[in-house]
């Protein structure tokens, strides 16, 4: 009994010890490693080689933040608390260049790194297109990791996720697949633009910023146009949220009002998943369930976002050199986070470790 | 043609019969070559054709979009042809100043 009352005391010593780190990247290539609740900077590190950081993918375990770098031609491995590089993988070889438009991630056990490659053969007189396809790297290999295998994926996806076990991997682009990354197969499609809604056509998504890791929701905002009312009305356009369970593969959209703003990108609340934020020029708060905007305060332009582990804070990242910190329940702002230098963070996904 | 006679790699490749080369599927790049090949509804106006969306401080969405390659026309190939264009003006509000224009010789 002693035994027990003592590892609940450690594990509650160890659960209040525990707290939000939120990464984000910065021009030239650096990554940055920030307390959010103390506003600041524990670690900047640079990245190895050519520059431009984007998207960012860090195993449950939050040791280490995988980088794509190098004009998206790299995936570089960064090790949170020392800088150091433990995995390179640099994907152009030979008369082969490879990019990924942002869609990379890491299986949640850490195993595993996923990324959505666009190979061209870049001859002398000719661009050879090649077939679009995720390549598979083992994270032990270390830095030159080569890919363990491949498949062939659709083009135009933009946003990897892990699923619940490392054979599963969700795909986001004009539609959300969901890849037995074992077989190298798609097992299930949720149809975006294919959908076929009565009154509506197809939706409009711009989204590359992963974010779920709070929830295990992958959650976007969407444009449609509505097909049963006349162009000219303010109805005629519909802004919506949709969001994903990455454990359970099931999906949901919903119109929450008339396309009025600009919206990149959302989080769902941990505490309350029936609460979501939204963000560009403008912070909304969305009631999913009732599809409904609670709450709209304007900011500067931030493109990626994330929440606290409490469900209390809202941290707007992208863009220009600051993180702006909102109150979740009144949306006002209440701390900035200057990025060290006064780097820009462009595209830069913003991910919570916590531990 | 029978008096010119190809010097490199390059024009001995031009020079091989069309014919014994297997033609080529044209294929929708998932990826552009040059950003400056894509074009998008740029800086004057927003998804819904007035303002209010446009980005707030304007210089906030420069890196945003030229380090993915987005709304090129108006800027530089970041990703592909002019990759030096910002080196050492990382923040685009205090040093957009500095970016250059660039000329087809750059």
């Amino acid at each position: 009994m002693r035994i027990w009352l003592a590892l609940l005391l450690a594990l509650t010593a160890f659960s209040a010890a525990a707290k939000d780190l939120i990464v984000v990247t910065t021009r030239p290539n650096m990554l940055h490693v920030i307390d959010a609740e103390a506003r600041k900077v524990l670690h900047s590190h640079v990245i190895p080689g050519p520059g431009l950081p984007a998207n960012i993918a860090v195993p449950q375990d939050g040791r280490v933040a995988y980088v794509l770098t190098n004009r998206t031609e790299s995936v570089s491995g960064i090790e949170l608390d020392t800088g150091k590089e433990v995995f390179r993988a640099d994907m152009s070889e030979g008369d082969v260049r490879v990019k990924s438009m942002l869609a990379m991630t890491v299986s949640l056990d850490g195993q595993y790194l996923y990324v959505h490659q666009i190979p061209t053969r870049m001859k002398k007189n000719e661009y050879e297109v090649l077939d679009t396809r995720i390549a598979v790297y083992r994270t032990a290999d270390g830095v030159g990791a080569r890919p363990v295998r491949t498949f062939a994926a659709p083009r135009r996806i933009a946003l990897l996720a892990p699923g619940a076990t490392s054979d599963r991997l969700i795909a986001m682009g004009w539609d959300i697949h969901v890849f037995d990354a074992t077989r190298g197969a798609i097992d299930k499609t949720f149809p975006l633009r294919h959908w076929q809604r009565a009154g509506f056509g197809e939706p409009d998504i711009l989204d590359f910023f992963p974010q779920f890791e709070q929830t295990r929701i992958l959650s976007s905002p969407y444009y449609v146009p509505r097909t049963d009312v006349a162009p000219t009305s303010p109805e005629a356009m519909q802004m919506g949220m949709l969001t994903f369970d990455l454990d359970a593969e099931t999906m949901t959209t919903k119109e929450i009002g008339n396309a009025e703003l600009v919206f990149f990108s959302s989080v769902i609340n941990p505490v309350d998943r029936n609460e979501a934020f939204m963000v560009m020029n403008n912070l909304f708060r969305v009631d999913l369930a009732a599809g409904a905007v609670t709450g709209r305060v304007p900011t500067r332009t931030h493109y990626s976002m994330n929440i606290s582990s409490d469900g209390k804070e809202v941290y707007l990242a992208g863009g220009a050199d600051v993180i702006s910190v909102h109150d979740a329940a009144t949306l006002r702002k209440t701390a900035e986070i200057q990025m060290p230098g006064g780097s820009d963070q462009g595209g830069t996904s913003i991910r919570i470790v916590r531990r | 043609m029978k008096r010119l006679l190809p010097l490199n790699e390059k024009a001995r490749s031009l020079a091989a019969p069309a014919a014994s080369q297997p033609s080529g599927e044209a294929a929708l790049m998932s990826n552009v070559v040059g950003c400056t090949t894509t074009f998008d509804p740029g800086w004057e106006l927003d998804a819904f054709g007035g303002m209010a969306n446009l980005c707030q401080p304007i210089e906030a969405d420069l890196y945003g979009c030229t380090d993915t390659c987005w709304w090129p026309a108006q800027l530089a190939d970041l990703v592909n042809t002019s990759p030096e264009w910002s080196d050492g003006k990382n923040s685009a509000i205090r040093d957009w100043r500095e970016l250059q224009i660039l000329f087809p010789e750059d």
